[in-house]
Order: structure tokens, then sequence, then C-alpha cells
């Protein structure tokens, strides 16, 4: 098979396959690299079109739908790939490369899918893969931890094949393009895509499973999964206008939590939640520039969110920890890490010359262009969030604030590395958005940087430090406290168990009651009988004739009922 | 052993062993440094409201034209978010052991995937 016939997912699969033969260490670690590289080549080289067409038990996957869409999500599937590879260059664990490049594998599989039946096999593939990322961290609690993940995300690939069963009963078509809702297939494919993105009510296992994964774990989880289901709503929903409104509940929800968690992986997955919410406002409004402001901003978010993964994780490498109410004036011995997070706290407050600055406004122009006034406040007050949980309270909590004490070395060189080309993208496609621009779906006509854009934008995040400082000064602004934040996880984790033994409870007492009584009565029975027919009851003298002549008469009756009823 | 025992408040802290940008960064953790910056902030934020006298705005909404609002936006924005923030975090908040010992949340992370080095190699 020709190298431009072979699916980029194939790179990564048969690149798993090579890594088991290598010898641990550097040779491994170089593949990392060199696979998402030669996948981006690919993804660069290829032309517009769909190639790999798969016989399938008569039908016919679309296994390489190549367009501007897809190859947008695919090439930054790739760099989160390479990055996170580097990240984790020490890594000598063959369970977490070989998932690193099966969940990238199968991400980017998904994302050229044509098909309903393709995507529902990468989809699948994403979870199988990527639960592999938090067991590695071989703990009792983050066994049961992925377990919960796994369940919630094969429930999403299951959701997905129901409705792509009565998607094919309705229409006859499998294919893999924009829909409309009404039906219950498409509103099942959407509950399906709602889950991996991380809707509202429907968002817990983000936070809950992106703590529990292992240091360079996370950086490799947030890339992939919700991204890969943006993509899925961006190629399905555009245009679905109840997503705009759950998009503005998903981007300012859960910036109340992460302003209160205290452990900071957790706090940037609440983070993540709320930038998941900008390109979901983006696929409800559906416009041609609203599709380029998801896009663009999926990729801008992938690579400031992993940067602050990845300085939150260098922190947990070096001190063993990464809650907030232990951590404080790091700045002192890790202040490479610091300034990597200083970037990564600025491209997703869309500070000017930041990579948020140029790719959420393409969103929130667009929310104001098509009159929706209301979800523009709301989009601005996410911003202000954003400043508040990630660009404030995580780098505060973990470099300045108070003094912990703590004198870790700095980051090792590769994740220094990782961080600096992270940090270096996130200022270059500040700076320099245009190739991104070049990228997108549809042709972009923006100006992020007008006078009254910029001026705007420094005015939101001038006076918002300012009611910062306010609030410390006045002792008004939470402290650190350790602890844990209830999140719809309460119900699964506590109601419903607490419902179940409820319920068992009511049930085994019901059970053993109505058992006792019957019992009582049948031992009554039991007993009378025996007094009348034991070996000392009245029966007993004359028990041969007594029970001869009782068993013939109820031989003689049951005789009579069958042969009137036949 | 990660930590020691941060020098006394009253003594300076000695910098001497911090890379060179920490002891850059150290400047902002002076005494009266913070003041300082508060003043500072302040004072930009008083030049960005000036500045939205000096160019045609463009909006498209008309409260886009009021002079200031994206900073009057923003400081009471972030002031309300903190209170119903502050507010969530009285009724939601629990211990780390509200889940039992099968929560990561009292776990320590395992020391054999960790490299917890002290700064100065010790």
């Amino acid at each position: 098979m020709a190298l431009d016939l072979l699916p980029t997912s194939f790179i990564f699969l048969i690149g798993a396959l090579v890594l088991l033969i290598l010898p641990q260490g550097k040779p491994r670690a170089a593949l990392l690299l060199l696979l998402p590289v030669a996948a981006a080549v690919q993804v660069l080289t290829l032309p517009l079109g769909t190639f790999a067409q798969t016989p399938f038990f008569g039908l016919t996957l679309d296994m390489m739908r190549v367009d501007k869409l897809s190859r947008v999500f695919a090439l930054m599937f790739c760099l989160a790939a390479f990055l996170g590879n580097l990240y984790a260059w020490h890594v000598r664990d063959t369970i977490q490369q070989v998932a690193a490049l099966l969940y990238a594998g199968s991400a980017i599989g998904a994302v050229f899918a044509g098909d309903l039946i393709t995507l529902f096999f990468y989809w699948e593939g994403t979870a199988l893969a990527s639960v592999f990322l938090i067991w590695a961290r071989r703990t009792e609690g983050a066994y049961h931890t992925g377990m919960r993940y796994l369940i919630v995300q094969i429930s999403s690939g299951v959701i997905l094949l129901a409705g792509t069963a009565l998607f094919y009963s309705e229409t006859g078509s499998l294919a893999f393009d924009r829909m409309t809702l009404g039906s219950l297939a498409t509103w099942l494919m959407l509950l399906s895509f709602g889950i991996k993105c991380a809707f509202p009510l429907l968002n817990n296992w983000l936070q809950d499973s992106y703590p529990a994964a292992t240091v360079t774990g996370t950086v490799i989880l947030s890339a992939f999964t919700t991204k890969l289901a943006v993509y899925a709503l961006a190629r399905g929903f555009a245009g679905t206008e109840i997503l705009i409104y759950v998009g503005a509940v998903m981007a300012v929800v859960p910036i109340f939590f992460a302003l209160i968690e205290n452990d900071l992986r957790r706090v940037l997955a609440y983070s993540l939640n709320s930038q998941l919410g900008f390109m979901v406002v983006g696929v409800g409004i559906g416009t041609e520039m609203a599709l380029n402001g998801t896009a663009s901003h999926a990729f801008a978010s992938i690579l400031y969110k992993a940067l602050l993964f990845m300085t939150v994780g260098a922190v947990l490498f070096r001190t063993g920890t990464s809650k907030a109410s232990e951590l404080g004036g790091l700045y002192r011995t890790m202040p490479r890490t610091a300034l990597f997070c200083l970037v990564g706290a600025a491209s997703i407050s869309a500070v000017p010359l930041f990579s948020g600055f140029v790719t959420k406004s393409l969103i929130l122009d667009e929310a104001a262009a098509q009159h929706y006034p209301v979800i523009w406040a709301i989009l601005i007050f996410a911003s202000v969030g954003a400043l508040a949980h990630s660009s404030i309270r995580v780098p505060f909590a973990a470099f300045f604030s108070r003094d912990s004490g703590k004198r870790p070395a700095e980051a090792p060189m590769h994740m220094q590395l990782a961080m600096g080309i992270t940090a270096l993208l996130c200022i270059l496609i500040g700076v320099f958005p245009e190739p991104l621009y070049a990228l997108l779906p549809y042709a972009v006509d923006a100006h992020p940087y007008t006078t009254g854009h910029v001026v705007a934008q420094l005015q939101l995040l001038a006076f918002a430090l300012l009611a910062f400082g306010v609030l410390v000064r006045a002792g008004l602004y939470p402290t650190q406290t350790r602890g844990i934040t209830l999140d719809t996880d309460w119900s699964y984790r506590r109601l419903f168990p607490w419902i179940i033994t409820g319920v068992g409870q009511v049930v085994a007492n019901t059970s053993n009651g109505f058992r006792s009584f019957w019992l009582r009565k049948l031992g009554r029975v039991i007993d009378g009988l025996y007094h009348s027919y034991g070996p000392e009851g009245r029966m007993a003298r004359v028990w041969p004739t007594g029970a001869m002549v009782m068993w013939i008469a109820i031989v003689l009756g049951m005789t009579l009922v069958v042969s009137f009823a036949s | 052993m990660d930590t020691h025992t941060p020098a006394p408040k009253t003594a300076p802290e000695d910098t001497s062993g911090y890379p060179f940008l920490g002891r850059l960064f150290h400047q902002v953790d002076q005494p009266g440094r913070p003041n300082q910056i508060f003043r500072g902030l302040a004072g930009l934020c008083v030049l960005l409201f000036g500045l939205d006298f000096t160019y045609d705005k463009y909006g498209h909404f008309a409260v886009e034209y009021l002079p200031g609002v994206y900073g009057v936006f923003g400081l009471v924005m972030f002031t309300v978010m903190i209170f119903v923030a502050k507010a969530v975090r009285s009724l939601l908040k629990r211990p780390e052991g509200y889940y039992g010992d099968k929560s990561v949340d009292t776990e320590d992370y395992p020391a054999d995937q960790l490299e917890k080095v002290n700064h100065n190699g010790a």
C-alpha cells in the first residue's frame, strides 16, 4: 500500500507495534517523536478528497476523508502528540507509551472518518487507549477512577452505535456529515458527542479522571478526547442553535468550580471545560467564521492547555503534589516553569500577542455579529473567568503567593523543552495568526489587532486584575484550603450507591418479613397436621385406614376436577 | 526531603543560590513591591480608560460605545465571580476523604514515578 493511501491512524497503530520490539530508552522515545512528525507530513502533503475506502460487510468505509476541517484537527492532534511525547521523554513505561500512540492514532482516525461506523471504531479506540494513562498511575484510587472513566466513555460509544443504527434504518446512509436534530438517532448522536465534549451535567468524568492520570498522561489526555468531540459536533451539528446555549452554560459554570478546587490539575480540567464552551458556542452559531473560530480556538486551546498542564505536571513531578494548599513560592527554584506557566496563563486569558487573543475573538465577534448579545456578554464573562482561575489562580498558587518552603529543582530539560516549544507556539500564533488562519476550514477575514479590540481586551483584563488586587488587600480573596468539591460525580459515587443500598435494604427486609410470615403459617399447619395425624394424634389410632381414606378422597377429588375441566 | 524550613521573615531571604530568573522574579516579592504593583496597575487602568476617548469605536451593540465599559464589566464581574465562588465553596466543599479511601484525593502520588530533587541537589 502506498504511503499516501495508508490511513494516518495506521502510522500510529503500526508504530505502536514497532515500539514493542525496540529496546526501552532513547530508541523508543525517539520513535514516539518521529511518528507524529511523519503523520503531520502525510497530512500536510495529502490532497483534499476521500481515500482508503474499505469494504466492510457490504458497506464501504471511508477511512480518510481529508478536507480542511478534518485536516486542521488532525494537524493539531499530531502537534499535541509530539509535544506530549517530548514531555514524556523520561517515561519508561511501555503501557503509557503504547497507550499514547494508540490514543493519538484513534483520535486522528476518528477525525478522518467519513462514515459513522469508522467513527464508532475510533471513538471507542480513544476510550480504550486513554484509560491506560490513568491506570498507569498504579494506585487503587486511579484504578477506580479509570473504571468510572471507562464506563462513561464506553457508554458514549454505545450510544453513538445505537444512534448510527437508527440513522441507517431511517436514511439508509452511514455518511458522517451535517445532520439535523429531530429524530431519536440524531439526538442519540448528539448525546454521545456531548458526553465526550463534557456538556453540562455530563462533564464530571473529565474533572474526575484527568487529575488521576500520571504526570504525563494528563498532558496527553487534555488534548484529544474533548477536541475530538468538538470536531464531531462541528462536523455533524454545525448551526444547531441549542448548542449556543449549551456552550454558554459550559463556559460559565465550570468557572466557579475552578475557583474553589484545591487540586490544580482539577482546576485546569474545569478551565478546559469552560474553554470547550467557547468552541461549542461557535459550533452552535455555525457560520463559516464561527466554525473558523471553533477550529482555531481548539488549536490554540490544545497548546495553552497542554502548556498549563505541563507546568503543573512539572510541579507534581518535582514536589509530589499539585494541591494549591501545599504549594506556593516555587518561582524561586523553578523560574522557567513559572515563566512558561505565565505564558500559558496569558494565552488562555487572551492577552494581546498571545494565542487566545486571536482565536477567541473570532467566536466573540461572530456571536456579536449574529446578534446574540446575551451569549456575547456571557463569553466575555467567561473570559474574565479564564483570567481568574487559570491566569491568576494557577500561577499564583503554585509559583507565587505564600512561600511553601519547598525548593524543588527546575523541571527536567526535556520537560522544559516541551514547555518552551509550546510556549513559543502560543506566542507565535498570537503575533502571527495568519499561518493558523490559512489552515482553517474557510477563508478568514479577521483583524484582531484593531485599536478597539486591543484596548477593550486590555481594559477587561487590567480592571479584573485590579479587582483581584483589591480583594487580596481587603482579605476577601479565598484562601487555599484542603478539600474536594462536590460535582455531578456525587450522584454516582454517593447518591446512587446510597439509593441502591437503601432500596436493597428495604427489599431484603420485606423479603425476610414475608418469608418468616409464611414460614410461621406453614409451621402452624404442620403442627396442626402433626397434632391430628402424628403418632400421638387422634387419627393415629386409625392411622392406616384414616390416611388411606384421606388420600383416596384427594385423588378422587382431583380426578373430578380434571374430568370437569376437560 | 524535598523541603526545608524557610528563613525567618525578619531576615532578608538569601537568594544567592536561586537561578538568575528566580532572583529576577524575587524582586516582585520584595517588601512594599505589591503596593507598587497595585498602584502601577491602577495607573494602567486609568490610562486604558483614557485611551477610550482617543479613537473611533466600532461595536455591534450600543453598550460598547460607552467609555470604559469593558473595564467596568471586568472589575464588577471578577468581584461577583469571586463572591459567588465563595458561596459555592461553602455549599460544596468537603474533606478529602469524603469519597473514602479508594479515591486519588487521599493518596500520595507514587514516589517511584516522580523525581523529587531538591534545588541544590540535596
